[in-house]
């Protein structure tokens, strides 16, 4: 009471009850922390109110550290402090006495209250154990009633039973009558419990007659259950009732669903016959289709956990079909037909996805025309390689000849119209493919364009690779799977090589660049495929190996020519003993079959390729045709000016002279033109020659009849090849290899050269004449 | 004496030459025979090493031969001994030489055309092929006599030109004809195997892989044939503008391979993966490697004015130094080249 009343008081008691609090608070911690106390006693001034107050030390500490005025000024401070607590201690003392007399008085009053309730409380327990008395007498006078009564109705309960079964067999007719199924099942199924604990004995006849009943009533539900006519609800209605009757409704399904599955191989062959007979699927098709989606749907309400099955049966009926369409496709579908098949079977799936959308349909069908339509792109694309090879091989059947020369030209001709029509075809096909609004393919438009791209190059790679083969020259490794059928054995004509060639050449100058375009113009886009792929077709890589093909055919050609040519000079050549040979007579008939094989190269070359004339100029000029003009009167004249002298120092004197000379590049590179074709072999022929002479050991007569061959040659060869620097210094190669691997280099004289010169040609000329 | 880029010149042969060969049983020097072909004079054999600086090429034997020398091989184990293939006039034989004496002759075979020694190694026996006949000499070094150990005619058809001693079995020797490639058992003098349908100039074994030759064809440039599997070549080769007349496998880098055609010697790297392929016995399809096996391709040099500078040039690896290789050029040249910027990384 005292605190309320003096508020600026309460500020120091509060502060005091703090030191005090403190104080006795710290007396109980002391006790539990008694030893970490001891190190921190550390002397400060402020340590007065910390638990290990020491006042010994802190009076040292006070005295030594404080001045006079300051200890005086502790002391009255600190007189103050002890007087106030002094006040507060006994405040505390007071209102604690305070209380306790407010709890004395209190406890007084409580027990003069108490004493007045006990009578009362007697009273009531009085009264409360005579109600209790009470009931109990009531309750015994009536419990002998109850149990009658309990007894009695029990028999009644019983006896209504026994009624209701008793009525069972009529109630069931009657249920039929009506049709009311359910409700004769559910009479049947109440009353199974008792059939089955006394069907032996009092109830025998009920049984069986309610029984029969029951089979009649199952025998309608099946009846109901498989005619088609009865509405969906009522069908799974009876599905319901016969499983609650424990009949075996499992065999049912799988009977109905093997009747469906019949049915569907039914349908599959009918499809298949109208697909074979005509591409119309439509009408019936459709129908029938509309139907089987019913059936789906009804079969899914009556038996909901046949989906399974359901789906599996959808999905191998789409299979089937696509299959179908697969087949369809060897047979060289149009576009537009495999759009109206796929078509179709999109609407069916659509139609049975709203029934039966767990089956995914949709997605199946999507990846299932998916595969259809990339196989229809690769099967164009095969079809087209055939096309093409049989175009370019069907030469090689037709008779030799005349004829054959014709065909060489026909072959290209038609060869290139294959390609590009071809090629042509397959784009306008595809296009109708992505012309379509039809949202499938609207889907796949990129997936096909990368497809149709991508067909394209494989195409080109497939009919480089096709090029090659016909010639014989495949890859090795590829090669090794039918070595047996010879690495070379094969007979290639040379014709089909030189067309080849062209046709290489055709790819890529106009081919590939046409083809460019079209796909440019209507299968641009794509680029599903990833980038590190880059684009699907790469018109400069495949232009890159049609242009390398193109030589190369050109080499085998050459190649194949020169071999020919080739042996025959080696049968010349190496088979007759030169140190021996007889005087020359005439020009030996070699030259003739050279030339012939020549003739032979040229008439095969002129057919499909440019002479390329016009070229010459350039090309002599290229080879240094001033220096060869320049230098050939100085030949002429070394020539003649050795003839009067040849001696021994010939050989150095050819020497010298070569050292002159231009120098000649013989081979150059093959062009596409038949002059640099032809010319290339005469100058292989010729090289032949000459090394073939410097293996040989000659006599005179042996030179001679070698010069007097080679001067023979000179004109024709002139004829054919327009390049004359490069032949004269050929044929004079190989006189000076005759010469300087003769033993007796005497060569003829000029006028007996010419004679026989012209009884060769006069010669030649009889049978032609002929 | 030109050294530099172009490789060493040696222009000590007076005449044309068609024959080099590597001294092989030399292991001090690098070392080359050539021999001359001249109808007219008098033909010489030179022997000449490569001085020790690299710098130049020196004769240090010249010894006169009578009549042409078409081939020349030396012997594998004495220096001193050389076999040189001859015609004079209408005589053809073999001789076998030691420097500087004749040692030993086989004379009066009608026109012999070429003799093998044993490729690695001391070995007595001799093969000498001429058109239609193999024969099989014993050397005998201290008598200086051969004697013919075995002979097979191998038909009328077949016009031997060459063949090669296989250095991993010596019962084995490949001749080559006009049209095909034949492997001969010494022992029984019968015609194991064969490649047909090869108009084969030179062939080679690649001394390193068993079963590997290497054979140069007139029009058709070069093949890599394994012998286990002769209907087709394992590799090819896009030969030269005109016939292959030669082919040596290097020594010792056995993916080298030197061809040499009129004017041209090329130098190419064999796939190493068909090599390895063969060793391993599977011949399943190894994807064809393809970068471009021509290495490099010694035409004309520089201070040639000779346009038909390397004309039916034979070419000899030297086996002491595998880098380098002498080639010889019809009319004399005898050029030295390392390709030693172009071997393989190892």
């Amino acid at each position: 009471m005292a605190t309320d009343n003096a508020p600026p008081m309460d500020e120091k008691a509060k502060r005091t009850r703090e030191l005090l609090a403190s104080f006795y608070s710290t007396e109980a911690s002391t006790a539990g922390r008694a030893v970490p106390v001891s190190p921190s006693r550390v002397a400060t001034l402020d340590s007065i109110n910390s638990p290990s107050f020491d006042p010994d030390v802190y009076m040292n500490l006070l005295i030594r550290k404080t001045n006079l005025e300051g200890l005086l000024h502790k002391h009255v401070e600190m007189a103050a402090e002890i007087k106030n607590l002094d006040t507060d201690l006994q405040m505390l003392v007071y209102e604690n006495y305070n209380k306790f007399i407010s709890a004395t008085d209190t406890i007084k009053r409580m027990k003069n209250n108490i004493v007045g309730m006990e009578a009362n409380m007697e009273q009531l327990l009085e009264k409360i154990i005579s109600v209790q008395s009470k009931s109990d007498g009531v309750d015994t006078s009536l419990f002998a009633k109850r149990e009658k009564i309990e007894k009695l109705h029990r028999t009644r309960n019983f006896l209504r039973k026994i009624q209701f079964i008793y009525d069972l067999p009529g109630r069931l007719q009657k249920c039929i009558e009506s049709e009311a199924y359910a409700d004769a099942v559910r009479f049947f199924i109440g009353a199974k419990p008792i059939f089955e604990a006394y069907g032996g004995s009092s109830f025998q006849e009920c049984k069986i007659s309610s029984e029969e009943t029951m089979k009649l009533v199952i025998e309608n539900l099946k009846g109901k259950l498989y005619s088609d006519t009865e509405p969906i609800e009522a069908r799974a209605e009876a599905v319901v009732l016969l499983k609650q009757l424990n009949f075996p409704v499992e065999d049912l399904k799988n009977k109905m669903l093997d009747k469906l599955e019949d049915f569907l191989l039914d349908f599959h062959k009918e499809s298949k016959r109208m697909g074979i007979t005509n591409t119309e699927l439509d009408e019936p098709n459709g129908a029938s289709i509309a139907e089987f989606s019913k059936t789906i749907n009804a079969y899914r309400i009556i038996f909901p956990d046949s989906e399974r099955r359901l789906i599996e049966l959808a999905q191998d009926l789409f299979t089937k079909r696509y299959e179908t369409i697969q087949q369809r496709i060897t047979e060289q579908l149009s576009s537009e037909a495999l759009m109206l098949a796929l078509r179709d079977i999109w609407s069916d799936v659509s139609l049975m996805d709203q029934v039966l959308p767990e089956a995914a349909l949709p997605v199946i069908s999507l990846e299932a025309s998916r595969g259809v339509i990339k196989k229809y792109i690769t099967g164009a694309f095969s079809a087209l390689l055939r096309y093409v090879s049989e175009a370019l091989t069907g030469p090689q059947t037709s008779p030799k000849g005349t004829e054959e020369q014709r065909t060489l030209q026909t072959a290209l001709e038609s060869s290139k119209k294959a390609v590009i029509q071809g090629s042509m075809d397959c784009l306008l096909d595809f296009r109708h493919l992505l012309d379509d609004t039809f949202e499938l393919v609207t889907k796949m438009r990129d997936l096909i364009v990368d497809w149709v791209q991508e067909g394209f190059q494989d195409f080109f790679k497939a009919l480089n690779r096709h090029f090659l083969m016909l010639c014989g020259k495949i890859d090795i490794i590829k090669n090794r799977v039918n070595a047996a059928e010879g690495f070379r054995a094969e007979k290639v004509q040379t014709g089909l090589v030189l067309v080849l060639a062209q046709l290489s050449i055709f790819i890529e100058q106009s081919a590939i660049p046409r083809i460019t375009e079209e796909i440019a113009a209507s299968f641009s886009g794509g680029g599903l495929r990833s980038y590190e792929y880059g684009p699907a077709f790469v018109p400069g890589e495949i232009c890159r190996l049609f242009r390398s093909a193109s030589s190369s055919f050109l080499q085998i050609y050459i190649t194949m020519r020169t071999q020919k040519i080739s042996t025959l000079l080696k049968k010349r050549f190496m088979a007759p003993n030169w140190i021996k040979h007889k005087e020359p007579r005439e020009v030996h008939m070699f030259v003739d079959l050279l030339l012939q094989e020549l003739h032979g190269v040229g008439a095969e070359v002129r057919q499909l390729l440019p002479s390329g004339l016009t070229q010459r100029h350039h090309r002599t000029e290229s080879t240094g045709s001033t220096n060869s003009s320049r230098s050939n009167p100085l030949r002429e004249d070394k020539i003649s000016r050795s003839n009067t002298q040849r001696a021994r120092s010939q050989l150095l004197e050819s020497h010298l002279a070569k050292l002159f000379e231009q120098k000649m590049e013989i081979f150059t590179k093959i062009e596409h033109t038949e002059e640099s074709i032809v010319s290339t072999i005469v100058k292989l022929s010729l090289k032949s020659i000459q090394e073939l002479v410097q293996l040989q050991t000659l006599n005179r007569s042996g030179y001679q009849q070698i010069q007097l061959d080679i001067e023979f040659l000179k004109n024709p060869l002139k004829e054919i090849v327009h390049d004359e620097a490069v032949i004269d210094f050929l044929l004079k190669e190989v006189t000076n290899a005759a010469h300087e691997r003769c033993l007796d280099p005497i060569p003829l004289e000029a006028p007996i050269i010419d004679k026989l010169i012209q009884a060769k040609l006069v010669k030649n000329k009889e049978p032609n004449s002929r | 004496m030109q050294g530099g880029s172009t490789g060493i010149v040696y222009g000590g042969l007076k005449y044309q030459a068609r024959c080099i060969a590597d001294v092989k049983a030399d292991a001090n020097n690098t070392s080359f025979l050539a021999g001359t072909l001249s109808l007219k004079e008098e033909n010489e054999v030179h022997l000449i090493r490569l001085s020790p600086s690299a710098a130049e090429l020196v004769c240090e034997g010249l010894f006169y031969h009578p009549g042409e020398i078409w081939d020349l091989a030396s012997c594998p184990f004495d220096s001193r001994l050389f076999s040189a293939v001859f015609a004079s006039g209408e005589t053809n034989g073999a001789v076998i030489w030691k420097i500087p004496e004749l040692y030993g002759q086989s004379n009066s075979h009608l026109w012999n055309n070429f003799i093998l020694w044993w490729p690695i190694g001391k070995h007595d026996k001799v093969i000498s092929i001429d058109e239609q006949n193999l024969f099989l000499w014993s050397l005998d070094c201290s008598r200086k006599i051969a004697e013919v150990q075995s002979q097979e005619s191998v038909g009328v058809l077949h016009h031997l030109s060459g063949g090669a001693w296989d250095p991993h079995d010596r019962n084995t020797v490949a001749a080559f004809c006009d049209s095909s490639l034949q492997c001969w058992d010494l022992r029984t003098m019968k015609k194991t195997n064969s490649i047909e349908l090869v108009h084969v100039r030179d062939a080679d074994y690649n001394p390193n892989k068993q079963h590997i030759v290497a054979t140069a064809e007139d029009e058709t440039g070069i093949h890599l044939w394994d012998l286990r599997m002769p209907n087709f070549p394992f590799s090819e080769l896009p030969g030269h503008a005109h016939w292959t007349w030669a082919i040596r496998h290097n020594p010792q880098y056995d993916q080298l391979i030197l061809s040499g055609t009129d004017s041209t010697v090329n130098l190419w790297l064999t796939s190493s993966n068909n090599s390895d392929d063969s060793t391993s016995e599977s011949q399943s399809d190894s994807p064809t490697q393809k970068m471009d096996p021509l290495l490099n391709s010694y035409t004309d040099y520089e201070n040639s004015l000779n346009n038909s500078a390397k004309k039916n040039g034979r070419y000899a690896w030297s086996s002491r130094e595998p880098s380098m290789f002498a080639s010889l050029s019809y009319d004399g040249r005898v050029v030295v080249e390392s390709v030693k910027s172009y071997l393989p990384r190892k």
